[in-house]
């Protein structure tokens, strides 16, 4: 491979345009550095390259302690080009090393490229985000999460209350549009399908009044409500056109050809299968469908998170529509409950077909609560499993896990006032719980929960348990395989979920999700703003490289784990895991010490 | 030895070296050079941004044969269009000045370029010469005395890099040829321990 060939497929060389490899190629100075030598010397002469490893390995020192090791393709030099600042660390050749480089002025040359620009200049949060794009796919995805009103494409039409039918026709062939509203109060809308139906089929003529046809009061939402809730809604009325509403005004109109005009894996297509389904035995391939729509979220460019929140709203909708249909079958409960998730479904990280974690709350014990809600049980787990869910290894799911409130109130007591190691480590994820469905109010448990902050050995108990898994980083900061590949759940997501449940439960917040935890945390000062940013984008870059992992796996045939070799991992892509390995080791030893958890018999 | 133009013996990073290859359709007399490619090292540093390549417009292209030219990853019609001999060895001299020239295998590649210097009627072609070749020898040499079984240190240019942990390059172009060489020269130069000129050569 010659020098240029070399360069262009290694960030952030990768990121310049075209016209910009003349000047990467004119600037390019070649050196050796036997091993053992110091290309820059900490608080040495200040760096006047940019240095990118052409073979070879080095390390960055301090006080001869190796703080972080170099591969063949990764840069190094910037920060003290940058500052203009003496070198912060040594940079020692590991082995004879090969080093391309260039001068300060060809490096201030290439920064006006922005993207070449934006490497550098941001922080490893930053950095982590550039680094989990998916370039060059073309896929057009909505974002569930965005706010509705975003999908308008024109302002709203109106026809006066006292048109005809055959007037608001013609108005609606004009806009070419499938429905208008009807001026007047109560807003009215008149769709084609009331065209149809209401005038066509009954027989009405032209001159129909159009007061007469529509449907009035139209059923509106605010345009900031979640395009995912706006669905529902829509799903759940009945409705194909649905008006906007900001500040009192109807901005415009959404319909569900807009919805779906997507490809067959849009979470959509997912969401009318389940209001569609009438018993359990429609739900076969639920899974195989939703590990599509998961994988065409991420193909579409959709951050961790926000597929979490797709995926777990669409199981939620699962869940209660099984609720529904037991609820059919056995009657109306005997007593008010709540079906609660917990673990990553609690949190709305889920991505693929997890585990069940699910479990049971009513409000009180009565003759008939047993028996109702044991089959209530029985059935929607069976449901889930039928939906490809498989059942928790540890046994927390409703069929087990069924109390009454008041025995759920004592039970996240005793958690919180005599907590026991061993206990806290499998008890943790109850922590994360939300109510999925019923009319039971769990704010009685929710207040317990809040008042975790005041029981100093439950806190410490809970932060010992979040070091129960330690990132496998080696002594010389590399990171270690085991069995064919490293850990991403055990080495870094698991750590950051339960160290964000302790920072989250000590801030008295009661979010769920582990990045509102870390902002919540940062917010009440339990946690630097940079070190929630930090552990923030280092959840979401171990979050989505797992699920691109585990899609890949699916895609093999193979079973989705946990594990990613590191060869199928780009330069970058590994020297960002290994700095996302070491951010969660310092938060681990920072919580350590506040906690004092050496401490702790 | 003779040093001129340098004074008694400069250090090694001191003067600048050119290193230099010519893919040439091959190795008699009469055979013609097809390309150049040349990269100078200043102060220890290979500047990439200063290399010099050019293709050779032949004097005798039917003497050539085009699966002899692909090999050089030359296309027989890129030939045609090239700068003559006598331009690009031109601009070869005055790149070079009185720089120190680089080669693996130099017996080849200075007996072309003296013998075609001679033939254009130029002033003699007569630079300080570095052969990569003959440090792999010396090093080989060196390692002998003191491993006397250990495996001997292979001279062709891409086995050489090999041997030394160096990546692999695109062999037979003029240009990475020369690249690869001197890339090979920083590291035996190192291993060496040579601190002078007088040691190179």
């Amino acid at each position: 491979m010659n020098p240029v060939e070399f360069v262009r497929e290694h960030a952030p060389f990768d990121l310049l345009p075209e016209e910009a490899l003349a000047l990467v190629q004119r600037g390019l100075e070649i050196t050796f550095y036997p091993g053992g030598s110091k290309v820059l010397e900490r608080s040495g002469p200040k760096s006047q390259h940019l240095y990118l490893i052409r073979k070879g390995g080095a390390r960055l020192e301090r006080d001869g302690q190796a703080i972080l090791h170099l591969e063949e393709g990764e840069v190094f030099g910037y920060p003290s080009l940058l500052s203009q600042d003496a070198p912060a660390f040594d940079v020692v050749a590991e082995e004879d090393l090969l080093v391309y480089r260039w001068p300060r002025e060809v490096f201030q040359k290439l920064m006006e490229y922005p993207a070449f620009a934006e490497f550098f200049t941001r922080g490893l949060a930053e950095r982590l985000r550039i680094s989990s794009r998916v370039e060059g796919l073309g896929v057009v995805n909505l974002d569930l999460a965005l706010p509705v009103g975003e999908l308008i494409s024109r302002p709203p039409v109106l026809v006066p209350r006292a048109s005809t039918v055959g007037e608001a026709a013609r108005v609606m062939q004009t806009h070419q549009i499938s429905s208008v509203l009807v001026e007047g109060e109560p807003l009215g809308i008149l769709t084609d399908r009331d065209l149809r139906n209401r005038v066509l089929a009954a027989g009405k003529g032209p001159d129909t009044p159009v007061a007469e046809i529509m449907s009035a009061p139209v059923k509106t939402l605010p345009a900031s409500t979640p395009l995912f809730e706006a669905l529902s809604y829509m799903v759940r009325q009945g409705i194909h056109h649905l008006p906007l509403e900001q500040d009192g005004q109807i901005i415009g109109l959404i319909t569900d050809t807009v919805l779906m005009r997507q490809q067959a894996k849009s979470p959509l297509y997912l969401l009318r299968r389940l209001e569609r389904t009438r018993n359990p035995g429609d739900l076969t391939g639920y899974g195989k469908e939703l590990t599509g729509v998961a994988e065409s979220l991420l193909l579409g460019g959709l951050g961790a998170s926000e597929i979490g929140r797709s995926v777990s709203s669409l199981n939620d909708q699962l869940v209660r529509t099984l609720l529904r249909l037991g609820e059919e079958r056995l009657g109306a409960p005997p007593t008010p409950y709540a079906w609660i998730v917990f673990g990553s479904e609690g949190r709305m990280e889920q991505a693929l077909l997890t585990d069940q974690d699910n479990a049971l709350i009513y409000q009180e014990e009565t003759p008939a609560t047993a028996a109702y809600f044991e089959q209530l049980a029985a059935f929607v787990v069976e449901g889930l499993i039928q939906a490809g869910f498989p059942p928790c290894p540890g046994g927390y799911m409703a069929t087990h896990w069924r109390k009454s409130l008041p025995e759920w109130e004592q039970l996240f007591r005793h958690w919180l006032e005599t907590p026991k190691p061993q206990e806290l480590l499998e008890a943790q994820i109850f922590f994360d719980f939300r109510a999925v469905y019923g009319e039971l109010s769990l704010e009685p448990l929710e207040r317990i929960v809040a008042g975790g902050a005041d029981q100093g050995i439950f806190l410490a108990q809970l932060a010992r348990a979040s070091l129960q898994f330690r990132p496998p980083i080696g002594f010389f900061r590399q990171i270690r395989e085991e069995d064919g590949g490293v850990d991403l759940k055990k080495g870094g997501i698991a750590p950051i979920v339960s160290l964000a449940r302790v920072y989250a439960l000590e801030a008295r917040s009661l979010a769920k999700g582990t990045v509102e935890r870390l902002q919540a945390a940062a917010r009440e000062h339990k946690l630097s703003p940079e070190g929630a940013e930090t552990l923030v984008e280092a959840f979401g870059f171990l979050m989505r490289l797992r699920l691109r992992e585990q899609l890949a796996s699916l895609r093999r045939g193979e079973p989705p784990g946990n594990k990613v070799p590191l060869e199928n991992l780009s330069p970058l892509e590994r020297r960002h895991l290994k700095e996302a390995f070491l951010q969660v080791r310092e938060m681990q030893e920072a919580m350590s010490q506040r906690f004092h958890t050496d401490r702790l018999g | 030895m003779n040093l001129w133009p340098f004074a008694k013996s400069p250090a090694w990073d001191e003067v600048t070296y050119w290193a230099l290859d010519l893919e040439t359709s091959g190795l008699g007399p009469s055979d013609q050079i097809l390309s150049v490619g040349m990269v100078p090292i200043r102060k220890g540093v290979i500047e990439f941004g200063a290399h010099y390549y050019s293709l050779v417009r032949p004097i005798r292209p039917e003497a050539l044969s085009a699966e002899g030219i692909r090999a050089h990853h030359i296309l027989p019609r890129e030939l045609e269009s090239a700068p003559s001999v006598e331009q690009v060895l031109d601009e070869v001299r005055l790149r070079m000045g009185h720089d120190v020239l680089l080669l693996h295998y130099s017996p080849v590649d200075l007996g072309f370029l003296k013998r075609y210097f001679r033939t254009l009627g130029r002033p003699r072609f007569k630079p300080v010469v570095v052969d990569t070749v003959v440090l792999l020898g010396r090093l080989g040499e060196r390692q002998r005395q003191l491993e006397p079984h250990a495996k001997p240190v292979p001279t062709g240019l891409a086995a050489a890099r090999a041997a030394f942990g160096l990546p692999g390059h695109l062999e037979h172009h003029a240009l990475w040829d020369a690249l690869a060489t001197a890339e090979l020269f920083l590291l035996l130069r190192h291993r060496l321990q040579a601190r002078t000129l007088r040691q190179l050569v």
